[in-house]
């Protein structure tokens, strides 16, 4: 447990940390300029895990919206901060525990990382806004369960699992073709079991 | 006791199976400037980082041997005990600045503020390096929004306000553009009355020769030679060291000029001492220098006098009486502005053919805009843009990316591919190659850069300059009518760069035009046939090599220095003149 | 350089406050209403976060981040209105929809509840420089490293998105289409993202060494450059909040409110 956990806290991984803070801001920004119809808002918080651990990744999810919420007045997204935290521990654990290896394994953690999601903004979901999400897609779901008397937090899971799911899906093939081809020399410096070997 | 002890020192990188360093061994005595000389790779900047002890703190991997720099040991020391003895400037400008303060005057604070040093004592030292190096008028800029060489100042002030002994420069000009440059090398000259110890890596030989009390040369990882300037660049081998003597050391050799101990001159304060005081010959001389330049000749004076052709306005004329089917691009009076009401082209005439171009000035003359217009990048405001009498000013860039291929400068900004075969056959799929067409074509461009033996590489592991010709090979494959190379030379030794020549004749003699923004102006002096100077968003000047180079007008105008060997001739030409 | 702050300084009264002093109005301001549960107190602090974004000239520029919390507002409304589960009184009728009191009334405390953190979230993001709020955190025992972090990615964002238009350049110039068919649009992302995301990371080692030798990792107490005393009106809004709160509270608890 406490090697899944390990986090090393070096210069090279305070500094990883705010770049992919910007990761995530940037494709959020390309996804828009591209019009699709996705997020694509937590790559950088994906890469964190998987080069830092989960604590490093839940870092980055954490604070990415928190930064965002305080500064920007974007202060929704602040109270997703905790949804952010749970997808970069989760792919951090499924990353350590060897899930990024292969491309069918990393569909799984993107899996995970879209579950950790749902479970997490569904009661955020309901405490806040009475269940919605905000996309329309998902909001017509939760309008349709409503009106057909389900419960609020079925409604709501639903609303949410058909918004995160596929969003995750495409964020996890876009994170396995990018870590997968990162160099050792760059890899080793985020390593949290790094020694210096000897040569005399 | 010496400042600096090397001893046996071996590293290795993680996840490698060479030796990045292989048992170093030298010691270097304060107040001393030492030299690193060797081709990308040869492990100049992996010593420069074991001094601070980045190398193994930061990298990990495999260490031996030892350095102690001052009493501590470079492997155990921590590295923010080693900066205050060694402070370490290098390439990107950008990436070495903290990126959390707002202000110039915060970032130089900002290394002492982790020191724990008292607030006004920062505030003392932090004005009186910036008062030093002439950047107290920006001290309320961002940083990120200077100049490279203005960044490239900050960055050593910020060091030099820790108080180190020594001062590590790891090519710290190499992402500059000629003033940039200049400006960090007069802040190298200042620091040198200092008696501080410097350790400097440089591409830019001459610089080197200038400076240095002793010079390291290093190949594959091992130190060759550790010696004077004067009999590291007299050495016979030296090219095999992927290492290029200084011009003047060369024009020595060649004219057999050599220093009372049997070596060269280095430098051409030094060259022409010898020539003035051994009484050499000088009209051979001269004329040696004109074969070797491919410079015509003139008697002084003449040369850099009104001709046609050489001055704005005249420009298209030679041209435009060329055969049309040589034609490539014409402008004319071309508007362009980036912020409406701020017009960086004033009404530009320009006419193109195939001989090999290259655009100089600089930053911010305009050179990379006019470019991008010519790539239909950029849309112009107003004029007339024709590419082989057809007019392009509506076509978008897709449309465009069969006919005109343009390398950008950062390499990093297109890579994406798994492995470099893949990434050079982007471009020729995307423009409608079959496969197999785009695989072959793939393959004779990267043989063309000197890179098919690593096809299947993935192109992070290779270093900058071979990205940059997995970025120059991905445009090639596209099999394109004219090829724009926005600062081809940067970040290559001496190799790169006659691959690069060597690549620029091939494409010409194939009829494709090539055009090229440089800085590097030994480099346009030896590879193009056609030269345009420009200066805010004008071209000042249009003509063969020589006739720009030889106008001081122009070059005056446009802020950039001749070749070195342009100017040695000149001077020899008053010399001459004088004595006659 | 184009920052992602709001932060701008206009000079008024509530740049020249103390970080802190505005943090407690916020936390005050936010907790009162929820404390109490009366829709009322809502309007109370949200009259009051617009009084004082007035007064500093700075509500024009709130506007923009009210706005777009609107749409949603207006859904929850539809939704809620129609389909809350204690719907009972029929309010109004339009067509074949009902309106119901208690769902209205279910989503005027949601909306309220936003409005509110927004307009009191606008005081401190519009009048704070980031910088300024890290600085003074991290005088008060706020970890330098994630004080790091913070001011970091306000420099970082903007020249990545910098570096992004040159990406899209690039690519195009080799031929990459970004316009048409969703699929075409969708292949264009990673070609886009990739570069950013390669040379971000790349960087990151050299601006760790950049941090390194300036003594980043010294184990030293940093010190700091610039000092913000607190003033009266610091005192008395730090006062004024802590003292609302605890009212409510205590008003809460005896069962008064």
């Amino acid at each position: 447990m406490g090697k899944l956990f390990k986090t090393n806290f070096s210069t090279a991984v305070i500094v990883l940390i705010p770049a992919c803070i910007g990761i995530n801001y940037i494709g959020k920004l390309f996804a828009q300029v591209l019009k699709l119809p996705l997020w694509l808002d937590c790559i950088g918080t994906c890469i964190g895990a998987i080069l830092g651990g989960p604590i490093i990744g839940g870092i980055c999810g954490a604070a990415n919206n928190l930064i965002y919420g305080f500064t920007t007045g974007d202060n929704i997204t602040l109270v997703y901060a905790l949804t952010s935290l749970f997808i970069g521990v989760s792919v951090g654990v499924m990353a350590r525990l060897g899930f990024m290896e292969s491309f069918p394994k990393a569909m799984i953690t993107a899996c995970v990382g879209g579950l950790a999601a749902v479970i997490v903004s569904t009661p955020l979901n309901i405490i806040y806004w009475g269940g919605q999400t905000g996309n329309v897609w998902g909001d017509a779901v939760f309008a349709a369960t409503q009106a057909s008397n389900l419960p609020v937090w079925l409604g709501s899971l639903l609303d949410e699992l058909v918004v995160d799911v596929p969003d995750k899906l495409i964020t996890g093939v876009i994170v396995y073709l990018i870590v997968s081809k990162l160099p050792e020399k760059l890899t080793s410096l985020y390593d949290a079991n790094a020694v210096v070997e000897s040569l005399d | 006791m010496s400042l600096i002890e090397i001893k046996n020192l071996k590293y290795r990188y993680p996840g490698t199976t060479e030796l990045a360093l292989d048992d170093i061994s030298l010691n270097i005595e304060k107040g001393q400037f030492i030299g690193i000389a060797g081709e990308n790779g040869a492990g100049k900047s992996t010593l420069s980082q074991a001094l601070l002890g980045l190398i193994p703190q930061f990298y990990k991997g495999a260490y031996g041997g030892s350095v102690i720099v001052d009493g501590l040991s470079a492997k155990t020391a921590p590295v923010a005990e080693l900066c205050r003895k060694a402070g370490l400037v290098f390439q990107n400008p950008f990436n070495q600045l903290s990126g959390a303060k707002d202000t110039v005057y915060d970032e130089v604070g900002f290394g002492l503020q982790n020191l724990g040093i008292e607030p006004a004592e920062i505030h003392a030292r932090v004005e009186e390096v910036l008062k030093r190096f002439g950047i107290w008028e920006y001290r309320d800029r961002n940083p990120f929004d200077l100049s490279g060489g203005q960044l490239q100042r900050v960055a050593i002030a910020s060091v030099l306000a820790m108080n180190p002994d020594i001062l590590i420069l790891d090519e710290p000009t190499s992402q500059l553009d000629p003033a940039g440059s200049e400006e960090v090398f007069h802040t190298v000259d200042e620091l040198t009355e200092t008696g501080i110890t410097i350790v400097m890596i440089e591409q830019k030989i001459e610089k080197l020769a200038e400076y240095c009390d002793r010079i390291m040369l290093m190949h594959h990882g091992k130190l060759i030679d550790f010696d004077t300037p004067e009999k590291i660049f007299s050495r016979d081998d030296l090219m095999e060291y992927g290492v290029v003597p200084p011009v003047y050391t060369e024009f020595a050799r060649r004219n057999d000029l050599r220093l009372p101990d049997g070596n060269y001159p280095v430098s051409r304060k030094k060259l022409l001492e010898l020539i003035k005081t051994g009484n050499a010959d000088r009209k051979k001389l001269i004329s040696s220098l004109e074969k070797n330049t491919g410079l015509e000749t003139g008697v002084p004076g003449e040369s850099t006098g009104e001709k046609p052709g050489s001055t704005e306005g005249a420009v298209s004329d030679t041209s435009l009486s060329l055969v049309s089917s040589d034609r490539t691009f014409t402008v004319e009076d071309l508007h362009f502005s980036y912020i409406e009401g701020q017009e960086i082209f004033k009404g530009i005439d320009l006419s193109l053919d195939r001989r090999p171009t290259a655009i100089i000035g600089q930053n911010g003359a305009g050179k990379t805009t006019l470019v991008r217009i010519l790539k239909g990048l950029l849309k112009p405001d107003s004029g007339r843009l024709t590419f082989r009498g057809q007019d392009i000013a509506s076509k978008t860039v897709a449309e465009l990316a069969g006919r005109v291929g343009y390398v950008f400068q950062n390499p990093d900004d297109q890579i994406f591919k798994y492995n470099v075969l893949d990434e050079v056959m982007f471009g020729p799929l995307n423009i409608g190659m079959t496969r197999e067409e785009a695989e072959t074509r793939a393959h004779e461009a990267l043989k063309t850069v000197g890179l098919d033996g690593v096809s299947r590489k993935n192109p992070y592991d290779l270093e900058l300059s071979d990205r940059k010709m997995v970025a120059i090979a991905s445009v090639l494959a596209m099999d394109t009518d004219v090829i724009i190379l926005d600062e081809p030379t940067i970040a290559q030794d001496y190799k790169g760069r006659e691959k690069i020549r060597e690549i620029i004749r091939d494409l010409s003699s194939k009829g494709k035009l090539v055009i090229a923004i440089l800085h590097d102006m030994d480099f346009v002096s030896k590879s193009f046939e056609r030269v345009i100077a420009m200066a805010h968003g004008e071209i000042l000047a249009d003509g063969t090599p020589d006739e720009i180079f030889r106008n001081h007008q122009v070059l005056d105008k446009a802020a950039l220095t001749s070749p070195h060997l342009v100017s040695l001739m000149e001077e020899l030409e008053n010399d001459l003149e004088g004595i006659e | 350089m184009k920052s992602i702050s709001l932060y701008s300084d206009n000079g008024s009264w509530l740049v020249k406050l103390h970080p802190f002093s505005k943090m407690f109005y916020l936390v005050a301001a936010i907790l009162i209403p929820l404390i109490s549960g009366r829709l009322f107190m809502f309007v109370i602090t949200i009259l009051v976060s617009i009084c004082m974004l007035g007064s500093a000239r700075m509500l024009k520029k709130a506007l923009p981040l009210i706005a777009f919390s609107f749409t949603i507002i207006l859904t929850i409304f539809l939704i809620q209105g129609i389909f809350y589960k204690d719907n009972d009184s029929l309010l109004l009728s339009l067509g074949p929809v009902n309106f119901y009191r208690e769902g209205l009334l279910y989503s005027a405390h949601i909306g309220f509840n936003i409005l509110n953190m927004l307009l009191s979230f606008s005081i401190l993001v519009l009048s704070t420089s980031p910088s300024e709020l890290v600085e003074e955190l991290e005088k008060k025992g706020f970890s330098p490293k994630f004080g790091y972090i913070i001011n970091s990615v306000f420099q970082i964002v903007p020249e990545m998105m910098g570096t992004m238009h040159t990406i899209s350049d690039a690519q195009r110039s080799r031929g990459m289409e970004t316009e048409g068919k969703l699929m075409t649009r969708i292949k264009a992302f990673l070609p886009l993202i990739s570069p950013v995301v390669m040379s971000a990371l790349t960087s990151t080692r050299e601006r760790a060494i950049a941090l390194e030798v300036r003594g980043f990792g010294s184990k030293v107490k940093k010190t700091y450059l610039y000092s913000h005393p607190y003033s009266t009106a610091d005192q008395t809004m730090k006062w004024v909040s802590i003292l609302c709160l605890l009212a409510v509270i205590i008003l809460r608890a005896t069962g008064i409110l």
